[in-house]
Order: C-alpha cells, then sequence, then structure tokens
C-alpha cells in the first residue's frame, strides 16, 4: 500500500510520521543502555519492555530535586543528521562557554573516571548542544552523588563525532534484527541491571556451562497480591489511586492499587471504564470468569511484543522443534503424574487399600506410557532437523499417551482416596463440560484458576497465547495457556485438593447440584480459591534451578524458560519435577 | 531483585492546600490514613522510591516529609489507641470479597 502525502498536515499526524520516517531517532538513554549492554538495549529499546526498579526511580528523584540554578538549562534537542534526540541539562557561564552537566546517583569509577556508558551519554548531549548553537560545548562534567565526584571531561567535536556515529550505527543494526543479543557482559553489571528480572542472564548462563547454581535475580515472591470479587451485583470504582469495591449490602471496600497485581471478577460483577483505563495504564491485570468458572476474557493492552510474537511464530512453525518441545512437556506432565501417584501410595501403605491390585495396574501403565514417551523424545534429541518427516504420527502417538496416562491416574486417584459410594465426593474418573459429581466440579474450577494464572504469565512475557505447540487451535481457550497449564495442573491443583478431600473440609452444602450438572455454589468457590491462592504462595526449591520461589513466580519463570528454548538457549523449559 | 517488603511511616507537612490534595491522594494510592497527617504503608524498596520520586515533583522545599521504616518487631511493638491488632496481623496476599 502507498500513501501519498499531499497536505503537510499529514506529517503531524503521530500515525504518518511513524510509516514515513523508516530509521526513527535514537533517544541517548537508548545509548547510554547500549554502552552498557548490547541486550539492554534491545530489551528495552526495540522489544519495549521497561522496568524501573528502585535505583531508577531514585534517579528520577535526584534530577527532580535538585536546584535549577540560574545559569542551568534544560533542552530537548534532536539531530537529523546524528539520527538522535534527548533532553540535554547544560550551563552557559558569565564567559559564555557551553558545559553539559550530567547528575548520576551512583559512584563514580574508581573515584577518578566516568562510566563508560555516561561518558557516551554526555557527549552525545555535547554534540547536540554544539550542533544547536553551532560552535562546540568546552567540557562535560559528570557529578556522582553517591560519593561526591565531579568528573571534568574536556569535549573534542571531531573525535566525539565519530565515536557517536559509530554508537548509533551499531543501534541500528541492533534495531533491524530479529534475534535477541547473547547476555555477553560480566556478571555484576546484570546484578544492578532493572531488567534482569526479564533477562535472566544467570538462568542463561546455567543453561550454557552447568553452572552449580545460579545467583537468583528473579524475584521469589509476587509484591502485589490479587483480588477476587465472587459477590453478585457488587461494583469497582476508582478514586484517585484507589479502587473501591461497592458490595450489594452498602458497604465499601477501598484498597491501595500499588498492591494490586490482578482483579479477577467472577460472574456478574460491573466495572467502571475509568477503572479499566487505569488498569491498563498501571499494568494490573482484569480477568473475567463466569459464574459457573469458565475463563470469558483479559484484559490486554494495546499493540505491542510484536519481535516476540514474530520469534515465537517462527519457532512454532518447525515441526521438529515442536514435537521435540511436545516431547518434553508431555514426559513433564506425566512424570509429575507418577511422582504424585507414588507418593500418595507410600502415605497410604499403613492402611489397607481395598483395590490395590487396580493401583499397581494403573501404576505400571503409567510407566509404560512414560517409556513410549521417553523413548520417543530420546529419538528426537539424537536426530536432526530433517532427520524425521513423520512428525504428525509421533505427535499423535504422543497425545495417545498422554491421554492414556491421564485416564490411569485420575482412575489412581480414585482407588487412593478410597471413599465410599454414597460418600458425595465418590469420584469415579474426571468428566467435565460440564462436571457431572462435586469432586470433578472441584477440578474444573481449579484448573479454570490456574488456566487464568497462565494466560496472565503469558501475557506478562509478552507471547502470543493464541499459538501454541501442544494443544490444536480452538477458539474457545487459549492453546498455550493450555500448554503452559499441563506442567501445573498436578503441582498447583490435584495436591491441594486432594489434601483438603483428605481434611474433610467440603461438605455437601458447598455445591449446586442441578440434575445431572454440578457446580460451586458462592461458599464452595471461595473456600476453592483460598485453597488454590494459599498454594500460589508456597515457596518451593525449583528442582533444576536450584533457587527457591513460590509457585506464583514459578507459572511465569517457566514461561520466560519457554521463551528461551527458541532464544538462544534451550533445555531449561519443562524440566520442573515434584521431589 | 528484592521483593521484601517492610511497614513505613510517612508523615507530612504541606503548607499549601492544593499541593496537599495531590500528595493525599497519591499515598492513599499506598496505604492507611491513620492520623493527620500519618500514613502507614507496606511497601517493597522499589515502591518506596517510586513513591517518593512521585511526590519530589509535587512538594516545594517549604513542605516537609518524614518516613520512618520500621522493622517486624518495631511495627508489632506499636501503640495505637484505635486499633493496635492491625499492626499484629500478617498481610494478606489475596482477599475475596
Amino acid at each position: 500500500m502507498s500513501i501519498n502525502i499531499t497536505n503537510e498536515g499529514f506529517f503531524n499526524s503521530h500515525f504518518l510520521a511513524e510509516k514515513t520516517r523508516d530509521n526513527p531517532l535514537i533517544r541517548v538513554m537508548a545509548l547510554h543502555a547500549l554502552a552498557y549492554c548490547e541486550r539492554l538495549f534491545y530489551l528495552e529499546e526495540v522489544e519495549e519492555i521497561r522496568v524501573a526498579d528502585a535505583n531508577i526511580y531514585a534517579g528520577r528523584r535526584l534530577h527532580e530535586g535538585l536546584d535549577k540554578g540560574s545559569k542551568k538549562y534544560t533542552l530537548e534537542l534532536a539531530s537529523q543528521e546524528l539520527g538522535i534526540r534527548g533532553k540535554v541539562d547544560y550551563i552557559c557561564t558569565n564567559a559564555g562557554e557551553l558545559i553539559i552537566y550530567e547528575h548520576k546517583k551512583g559512584r563514580s569509577n574508581k573515584g577518578n573516571q566516568a562510566w563508560p556508558s555516561d561518558y557516551l551519554q554526555t557527549t552525545t548531549y555535547g554534540l547536540l548542544v554544539s550542533e544547536h548553537f553551532n560552535r562546540p560545548v568546552k567540557e562535560l562534567r559528570i557529578r556522582y552523588h553517591a560519593d561526591n565526584k565531579t568528573i571534568v571531561i574536556p569535549f573534542d567535536l571531531n573525535k566525539a563525532k565519530n565515536e557517536i556515529l559509530k554508537a548509533v550505527k551499531r543501534a541500528r543494526e541492533l534495531r533491524s534484527c530479529l534475534q535477541r543479543p547473547p547476555v555477553n557482559v560480566p556478571e555484576n553489571l546484570c546484578r544492578t541491571c532493572s531488567l534482569a528480572p526479564v533477562c535472566l542472564p544467570e538462568e542463561e548462563h546455567f543453561a550454557a556451562e552447568g553452572k552449580e547454581k545460579p545467583v537468583r535475580l528473579f524475584p521469589a515472591e509476587d509484591e502485589r497480591r490479587v483480588i477476587h470479587i465472587l459477590e453478585q451485583g457488587a461494583f469497582i470504582s476508582k478514586d484517585g489511586y484507589q479502587i473501591i469495591i461497592h458490595l450489594p449490602d452498602g458497604e465499601k471496600k477501598a484498597i491501595s492499587t500499588a498492591h494490586i497485581s490482578s482483579l479477577v471478577l467472577h460472574g456478574n460483577v460491573q466495572i467502571s471504564t475509568q477503572t479499566i483505563h487505569f488498569c491498563a495504564a498501571n499494568e494490573i491485570g482484569i480477568h473475567w470468569l463466569s459464574y459457573g468458572g469458565h475463563y470469558v476474557a483479559a484484559l490486554q493492552r494495546g499493540a505491542g511484543f510484536v519481535q516476540r510474537h514474530h520469534r515465537q511464530y517462527d519457532a512454532f512453525c518447525k515441526p521438529f522443534f515442536t514435537t521435540l518441545l511436545i516431547a518434553r512437556l508431555c514426559q513433564a506432565k506425566v512424570e509429575n503424574q507418577l511422582k504424585y501417584i507414588l507418593r500418595l501410595a507410600r502415605a497410604k501403605r499403613s492402611t489397607p487399600v481395598q483395590n490395590k491390585k487396580t493401583l499397581e495396574a494403573t501404576i505400571n501403565a503409567i510407566r509404560h506410557e512414560i517409556k513410549a514417551i521417553a523413548r520417543i523424545e530420546k529419538t528426537l534429541s539424537k536426530a536432526d532437523d530433517g532427520d524425521i518427516v513423520e512428525y504428525d504420527k509421533l505427535t499423535g502417538e504422543m497425545r495417545g499417551h498422554e491421554g492414556r496416562a491421564g485416564r490411569e491416574y485420575f482412575k489412581a486417584l480414585a482407588c487412593i482416596l478410597n471413599l465410599e459410594k454414597d460418600s458425595f465426593l465418590y469420584f469415579d474418573g474426571r468428566n467435565r463440560r460440564p462436571p457431572r459429581d462435586p469432586f470433578n466440579a472441584l477440578l474444573s474450577f481449579g484448573y479454570a484458576l490456574l488456566y487464568k494464572d497462565c494466560v496472565a504469565a503469558i501475557q506478562a512475557v509478552g507471547l502470543d497465547p493464541c499459538f501454541g505447540f501442544f494443544h490444536t487451535p480452538r477458539s474457545t481457550a487459549y492453546p498455550l495457556a493450555l500448554d503452559l497449564m499441563e506442567l501445573f495442573r498436578v503441582i498447583m491443583w490435584d495436591m491441594p485438593l486432594i489434601a483438603s478431600v483428605n481434611r474433610k473440609q467440603w461438605r455437601k452444602q458447598d455445591f449446586e447440584i442441578t440434575g445431572k450438572q454440578v457446580w460451586l455454589n458462592k461458599e464452595g468457590r471461595k473456600k476453592a480459591i483460598i485453597l488454590y491462592e494459599n498454594r500460589k504462595k508456597e515457596k518451593w526449591k525449583h528442582p533444576v534451578l536450584k533457587y527457591s520461589l513460590s509457585y506464583a513466580r514459578t507459572i511465569e519463570l517457566e514461561a520466560r524458560l519457554l521463551e528461551k528454548e527458541w532464544t538462544g538457549s534451550p533445555g531449561l523449559f519443562a524440566r520442573l519435577r515434584l521431589r | 531483585m528484592n521483593t521484601d517488603k517492610h511497614w513505613y511511616l510517612f508523615c507530612y507537612d504541606i503548607r499549601d492546600q492544593k499541593r496537599w490534595a495531590k500528595v493525599f491522594k497519591i499515598i492513599k494510592g499506598y496505604g492507611e490514613h491513620l492520623q493527620y497527617s500519618i500514613f502507614r504503608i507496606r511497601m517493597t524498596k522499589k515502591q518506596l522510591e517510586k513513591l517518593r520520586w512521585q511526590l519530589t515533583s509535587i512538594m516545594d522545599v517549604e513542605d516537609d516529609l518524614m518516613i520512618v521504616k520500621l522493622c517486624p518487631t518495631c511495627a508489632k511493638r506499636i501503640i495505637d489507641s484505635r486499633d493496635g491488632a492491625k499492626w499484629k496481623q500478617d498481610v494478606p496476599s489475596f482477599e475475596v470479597f
């Protein structure tokens, strides 16, 4: 499509400006990032992932609070020739000399030097100011507030120009490539980098070198909380920076927005447009679930993550790659199922199990399926792309193995639970859509909650949930979220649920039984949510990465490790196992 | 990245009604209003820095701000005539309404 621009005013439109200018100006701060780490530049400038940490806010406060003297000026400058833009602070002395002044929160390099990234940043400012006034600035001054040192650097126009043009050229090269540059900076830089929880440099080193134990840069806990609203007819509005929940009985609850990670609305709960706008702008998720516990929709911000989606599509279009991923995912799922059954069987050894024979038979059947999947995985790992052509057949086989193992797993659960036939929780195999007995209703509701968190994790990582590798595309559910969920069904819902059944936490009054269909009622749902959310905050030690983190964070970690499968450091996804 | 949370007391004196209203609204987005110009907030270091940054752009040199960080034991020892129990409770990681 070609656009003919006849009217000058068209250029003022942001939309057209983006389309017509093929090389956008590079921000000076982006050059600062480039000098620090090329991967940081790529993540921030190309993929547009910006994470502010405590240091960044402290730096902004420093700039905000500085006393602007009478001779200090701030200018927003851009240079078409250099291809950069930025906001500059400079001083004009009495003699008419121009001096660039930059404040930094941290300490200087060895007390007498500027850090390379700061040097590049101030040099660029020097060039911008020189070009603007058409005379060279005299010197650059960088003030490091932590050790109270000011570093003075004389300014050489030609040398500066060479350096900056080189940096801009490199920045443009990185901008145009689709692949994330590898991690190749010293470890100490990652430790203070605000993007470390997204970039996961340590996990990458771990995959590459088989290091003992990565230093954890990934946060162990969520700092904000999830708010579930079950009360039908409740209304959510916003007042300043607070979210107000108006309950139908007239009661109002105010919650500070700094502490909310997401709102989960079950059924007929209203939310104002202003609140939705606020949540979108402040990274608060909203999930809508039906009254019966079906996932309906999530709040998704506008366009973005293009590179990540592009790479994801690319990767999932390679049959060899997806078949290998499927093999590993199935293996992880079935092995976790087996491990859990064995654990339960061990715990029950003292009490007589009626169907001991059936239980043993199911365990053997699951073992058999694991062996079959492992065989496929082995042949795939040995093979190269192009060696095998029967991907569809292999995938079909693995689906079969996984499905059969799943059936045996639920059969084994029924044996171990060993409930009387007249117990209201009597369980005799999985059924769904809609669930036909209370136990299946519980399973379905918990999986819906888990599905919600998987969607949220995929969104946070910036992948497209519509395109998965194992589940076939359907319009009712996100395939990638279902894929990711396979890793967590046992760990995050089956285990706490069965523990609660053994503790006899459930009553008949928690369910609504209409003919053949069974739902949880409000009390039952509340219990299930509390059970699930408590499970999420429990911490465990990741068996491969060997650091502890909450189950809630594990979902996001696995989603990030999944992305790493096609961004240069494969081998860490789907390796989590129960002990 | 440290996600440890601590209790903070935020105390301020704002000498202009308009600025006060802005500051009040922002701090409300972080924590609980205890007394006339005192808030209690449970937050991470990152949230603290963000709040301080938001406030510096509004507050003037004549305004005062005092931030008191409370260690877990100090927080439990607080004497509060209105509701002392709330200092002793753990903060929930989720809420159901």
